[in-house]
């Protein structure tokens, strides 16, 4: 059946019911995670701030750098809404120098 | 037939056009191999790399760091307006990234400023030429990120994109969140780890 209603009524329609969606939504995913990032960075600083230092520290500060990486490659790139492999690209690169950074603190700490 | 609603479904591609998404790929390999060649650098003369970490300003680094991850933020809601068709406030969402975009400029030029009275150079030392290369490596994409954002804002304000063709801001949202995204591994390596 022929849709009744013109392309630019519809688009104009599609979009206003998005804006209400949103604004029904408030606050955000996105400002949910943005807030969490905040977060998780004062932690990072605090602990420099600390001078905290050894292996289970640099690795905890490391694992929240892969944790805060992902969340933006989630919900800030918009991998999340992707199928397939590429919804993964960020997670895995992630883990490439992640593992590499956590050897070589490691090695560096025996 | 009835047109596609603005809002995001299931897709089988990144957001913006494929090629930056290539671009992207090569650009954090890149860094992932500076990060490791740091860490292993630094596995080697754990001394000397965290006697010249405390010589880095820590408070600088928090701010560009909050900085780069507001700038993301208002990307996404740059894009977020786009597709609901406010041409007005994607164009205040992208302003207001390279404001803070502009804001990492002056703070990390201000530390590289410091660095260059005390007499701070590549040769100084091997924490001081990973610590200058790879900062100013990911400044220059910060540059190119901002180039990039105010061409977008500057085609978003002409009227150049809308809620079924704006490519070209999903393109340029996915390269600053790139830039973002290797800060927040570069900051807690150089400024924190230890």
């Amino acid at each position: 059946m022929a849709d009744p209603l013109p392309t630019d009524l519809r688009d104009a329609l599609n979009a206003a019911q998005a804006r209400a969606q949103i604004r029904l939504a408030w606050p955000r995913p996105c400002t949910w995670v943005y807030l969490g990032l905040l977060g998780l960075t004062l932690v990072t600083f605090a602990i420099g701030a600390a001078e905290l230092g050894g292996l289970a520290v640099s690795l905890s500060v490391l694992g929240l750098a892969l944790i805060k990486g992902h969340l933006v490659g989630d919900y800030f790139m918009g991998l999340r809404a992707v199928q397939g492999p590429w919804r993964w690209v960020v997670a895995v690169w992630l883990l490439v120098p992640g593992a590499l950074i956590g050897t070589a603190f490691t090695l560096a700490a025996r | 037939m009835p047109a596609e609603a603005p809002a995001i479904g299931p897709r089988r591609y990144p957001p913006g056009d494929l090629a930056i998404w290539i671009f992207i790929l090569a650009e954090l390999g890149v860094f992932a191999v500076i990060f490791a060649a740091y860490a292993f650098a630094r596995s080697a003369d754990v001394a000397l790399f965290n006697a010249y970490q405390d010589t880095l300003d820590r408070r600088a680094a928090l701010i560009n760091t909050l900085a780069l991850i507001t700038a993301s933020y208002f990307v996404v809601r740059a894009l977020a307006a786009i597709r609901m068709a406010d041409r007005d406030a994607c164009v205040r969402w992208l302003l207001a990234a390279l404001g803070m975009g502009l804001l990492f400029v002056l703070v990390k030029g201000s530390e590289y400023a410091h660095h260059f009275e005390q007499g701070v150079t590549l040769s100084t030392n091997t924490f001081y030429m990973f610590y200058l290369s790879l900062t100013f490596f990911h400044f220059m994409h910060v540059v190119l990120g901002m180039i990039i954002l105010g061409a977008v804002a500057i085609k978003a304000r002409a009227g150049g994109y809308s809620p079924q063709q704006h490519t070209g801001v999903e393109t340029g949202a996915s390269y600053w969140h790139m830039v973002d995204l290797v800060w927040l591994i570069l900051f807690p390596l150089i400024y924190v780890m230890r």
